[in-house]
């Protein structure tokens, strides 16, 4: 056997290929173009979009897609969908606005209430799923019903209004919007922290997926549950968990939205699932599970953000605003796909 | 290589009953270290059954499973497995889109680090899976391809070389080649002689092909409706004989004999 | 001052209307059947304003002694599938809102069939004698519009900014109608989606950064004027700020000098109205507004006259 060993040809070397290469085969190397693609149109078509005030709206309209939307994308690498996640960050900035005007009086004890109760409903999502044994699409889609519903009957219920009361001035108030709304300035662009927070659960989520033992199974539990189980990977843990960090990010955009304007529309939200899920897949995640990344979702977001506020700093027809935003979304997606298919062709 | 003549694995006279049916009667089986035994088979002939009991799904009604010498009840898979009996099934447990040094070490990652901040040893992960791998005789142009692109019968050999790596002495592989083409049955083959005789793995062969399992088996089982129908070491056997065996045996031959045609080994051979 | 007036005005029509109700109730007591009456509107769920509307309707549904569906959908085909749905279950009167005529055309003329008295409110100012609807409650959404054009060329302003917040919908598409027709200066409109503020925020921040002419910023809708602030302040840049409707937070605003003004079309009254043109017609036969609207704005809610409305809006009928 040593003998064999001396024969065999030289080890490859870790990580053997060139950056490019790599980078080329990672699943948001698409929407990596995709979103140059996007940004150097506006850029050549609209002249207020090249300020840097400028850039840092089109990032702040990306972070409150982009929080929710990360972990919406570990979570479809797990190989699961929720819909429940744009009603839910309504809920829980309802719940946290509600334990405080109610029956706390401190909106830390309400915005930890709201925490407990935004894990919750992921468990719930988990839980649900691996009871039923139904598509993740089904049972989110109830989940996300029923939580639209709630938010309007309990914020009717408890308060006689629907919307919730206006909270600044309660006690904690300054203290969380410093944490969860404040701005920064520079120059005379306004940088909201939430910008930050999103770029800081980008990195981790990164950090999980590649380099952690969690990481390596939620891309296992999503590519193939079965042969997960089989190797002895906790498969319903890691879901249940995936759901519970949806909850989690739902929560931390909730905090950001009620510190930031006061009071929660308790219709509010609606909508917003099919967002995250699409910045996820326009960031490389595949509907099927068991591929993509968190940087992809995070480039999906900010394709987005540019594409919304890019129609709007081209002062193109505000009648047509929707159609340009489809199109463009179409083209970066497009663009995003050709990219995909030609690095899978070159390894 | 130094080998023991004592089996790691010895059956004697086990049996199994689902309610009244009798799936399973008085199997003896021996596996010792370096040694391909093959179960062959029809559909429904108890291999399923048989190789459930070795690799701890359920235990047996009847007999005796001795490992080491030791009589042994399982009650769980991973039993089995602490005491280096592991079976690579036709699914593989493998996650075809993930990269092939990730799929080797999926569920037994190594860390290093503590606390929040451990992550995965990557390095070591990579140049282990490489060895392993090397050692079977395999060189991938790029552990970090997705298992999904090799070949099947480089699959195959992934999840072998993997179970090995994890400590299998004994290792159960339920039809390996049954859904591979010539070319890719051979590679498998091939690995499969190469793990028992380099390595001193005691290999149990599922197959229903007695011409894959006469290429590299030492010793081999018919079974037939539960029953031990042939049980004879590859010196005391020739394919035919095997093929005869396999093919119903003398029931089929009284038809043979009837029909007036000719025997099917000259056809087939 | 004019406005002032106007709103005796208003008020004196609703409560003598309101008395007329209360003396007739007993006479419906004694007949001793309870009306079934549905109100059908474009609103999303969960809008405060639109809460506000129904809260009204239950006022009068209570003191008329009348059984109320209150149901809603924002889209077209639906609102019109709502129509159907109450027609079947033959119910004594309709109160909706006409916010898409065409497509609910369909559907009113099977209440018409049916012979339930429909009263148009909040929605369809332009539409409500063709679809052949007893009466309309409502303000007249070209004539606030116009109210606000009047009041920006009043103020000075030369460039200003509608933030439209469901594009497509007509009381809006009127609103801005009419500001475009009265207002002398440049006019641009801003749509966005629904109640969901970063993205309010974002697309009016753009707007603002886009063209820094704007001098005056009106919002279609109050839960979206402290947002609109926000960005405002963001950009720094000096715009004013007006807005159709009232909510107490626009209520405080306008109270510290941040809002200039909020124009009033008293949702509460719209609901009330609806619901009681309804019972008197059932009751009495009654057709009110002489073949015209029964109006319920524009009313101007400035620093001037803010404290008055504001302990009814803190109880959320404002």
């Amino acid at each position: 056997m040593t003998e064999k060993a001396d024969t065999v040809p030289l080890r490859q070397q870790y990580q053997p290929q060139s950056y490019w290469k790599q980078i080329l085969k990672r699943p948001e190397a698409g929407a990596l173009g995709g979103a140059i693609l996007v940004f150097v149109f506006f850029w050549l078509m609209a002249p207020p979009f090249r300020q840097f005030s400028a850039f840092t709206t089109v990032l702040y309209q990306a972070s409150t897609i982009g929080i929710p939307a990360v972990a919406v994308a570990l979570l479809m690498i797990g190989g699961e969908f929720d819909l429940s996640a744009g009603v839910a960050v309504t809920a829980s900035s309802l719940a946290a606005s509600m334990f405080t005007t109610q029956l706390f009086g401190n909106l830390w004890v309400g915005a930890f209430c709201a925490l407990i109760f935004a894990l919750a409903i992921g468990a719930l999502n988990g839980w649900l799923l691996i009871r039923t044994k139904l598509h993740s699409f089904l049972v989110t889609l109830g989940t996300f019903l029923m939580l639209q519903g709630l938010n309007i009957a309990i914020t009717k219920l408890v308060t006689g209004n629907v919307a919730t009361r206006d909270i600044s001035g309660m006690p904690g108030f300054d203290s969380l919007q410093t944490i969860f709304a404040s701005n920064i300035m520079v120059g005379h662009a306004q940088i909201s922290i939430a910008i930050v927070y999103w770029l800081l659960f980008v990195a981790l989520a990164t950090w999980v997926l590649l380099r952690t033992k969690v990481g390596n199974w939620i891309f296992a539990v999503g590519g193939q549950g079965e042969s997960a189980r089989a190797v002895g990977v906790p498969v319903k843990q890691v879901k249940i968990g995936l759901f519970m960090l949806v909850g989690f990010s739902c929560w931390f955009l909730s905090m950001h939205l009620l510190f930031s304007y006061n009071t929660v529309q308790s219709g509010a939200g609606i909508g917003n699932e099919l967002l995250y899920i699409a910045a996820s897949v326009v960031g490389g995640c595949l509907m099927t599970g068991g591929y993509g990344s968190a940087v992809g979702s995070a480039l999906g977001a900010f394709i987005f953000g540019m594409t919304t506020e890019g129609v709007i700093y081209a002062d193109w027809d505000p009648d047509w605003f929707q159609f340009f935003v489809g199109a463009m979304l179409l083209l970066a997606t497009v663009v995003n796909t050709w990219i995909r298919a030609r690095a899978m062709k070159g390894k | 290589m130094a080998r023991s003549e004592t089996p790691i694995i010895q059956l004697k006279g086990v049996g199994k009953n689902y309610g009244n049916v009798n799936a399973l009667r008085g199997v003896n089986l021996t596996v010792r270290q370096g040694e391909v035994t093959c179960i062959l088979g029809d559909n429904g002939a108890g291999k399923s059954t048989l190789i459930s009991i070795i690799a701890g799904l359920f235990a047996h009604d009847e007999g005796e499973y001795l490992v080491d010498e030791k009589a042994r009840r399982f009650s769980s898979p991973r039993e089995a497995l602490n005491l280096g009996i592991a079976a690579v099934y036709q699914t593989l447990a493998l996650v075809p889109l993930l990269p092939v040094w990730r799929n080797f070490f999926l569920g037994s990652e190594i860390v290093r680090g503590w606390g929040p901040f451990r992550q995965l040893d990557t390095r070591k992960m990579w140049d282990a899976t490489q060895d392993e791998l090397q050692r079977m005789g395999i060189n991938l142009e790029d552990l970090e391809q997705p298992v999904g692109t090799l070949s099947g019968g480089q699959r195959q050999v992934v999840a072998i070389a993997r179970a090995i790596h994890f400590g299998a002495r004994v290792l159960i592989l339920d039809e390996p080649t049954a859904a591979l083409g010539v070319a890719q049955s051979g590679l498998v083959l091939r690995y499969v002689a190469q793990a028992a005789r380099d390595q001193g793995i005691g290999v149990i062969f599922i197959t229903h092909n007695p011409h894959h399992a006469f290429l590299v088996g030492d010793h081999f089982i018919v079974l037939s409706r539960g029953e031990v129908e042939l049980d004879a070491p590859r010196a005391d056997l020739t394919l035919d004989n095997l093929m005869f065996h396999m093919a119903g045996g003398t029931g089929l031959s009284t038809l043979e004999h009837e029909l007036h045609s000719a025997p099917p080994a000259a056809t087939v051979a | 001052m004019f406005n002032a007036k106007k709103i005796t005005a208003l008020a004196l029509t609703a409560s003598t209307i309101a008395c007329s109700a209360a003396l007739l109730s007993s006479a419906a007591h004694a007949q001793d059947k309870q009306l079934t009456i549905a109100m059908i509107t474009h609103a999303q769920a969960g809008d405060t304003f639109w809460d506000i509307i129904r809260k009204g309707a239950n006022m009068a549904a209570k003191k008329d002694n009348i059984k109320l569906i209150y149901l809603s959908d924002p889209t077209a085909d639906k609102e019109a599938q709502l129509i159907d749905n109450v027609v079947q279950q033959h119910v004594d009167g309709i109160a909706l809102t006409l916010a898409f005529p065409d497509a609910m055309a369909k559907a009113v003329k099977a209440a018409h069939a049916a012979n339930i008295p429909i009263v148009g409110f909040n929605a369809g100012g332009d539409d409500w004698k063709k679809a052949d609807l007893l009466g309309y409650v409502g303000q007249d959404e070209n004539i606030a519009g116009a109210a606000v054009g009047e009041k920006l060329n009043g103020e000075g302003a030369k460039s200003v900014l509608c933030v439209d917040q469901q594009q497509g919908a007509v009381q809006l598409e009127e609103r801005c109608n009419g500001i475009k027709k009265t207002f002398k200066g440049k006019y641009q409109i801003l749509y966005t989606t629904g109640y969901d503020m970063p993205t309010v925020k974002s697309r009016v921040q753009a707007k603002l950064q886009q063209d820094t002419g704007i001098d005056y910023v009106v919002t279609l809708g109050a839960p979206f004027a402290p947002t609109v602030l926000d960005a405002i302040g963001a950009v720094g840049s000096k715009a004013k700020l007006g807005t159709f409707d009232l909510t107490p937070e626009a209520v405080k605003l306008i109270q510290g000098g941040k809002l200039q003004w909020a124009i009033d079309q008293q949702p509460f009254v719209e609901g009330y109205m609806a619901v009681d043109l309804l019972w008197l017609n059932k009751v009495n036969g009654d057709v009110v507004g002489g073949g015209g609207p029964v109006l319920t704005g524009p009313a101007f809610v400035n620093k001037s006259n803010v404290d008055e409305v504001a302990k009814f809006a803190k109880a959320g009928t404002r």
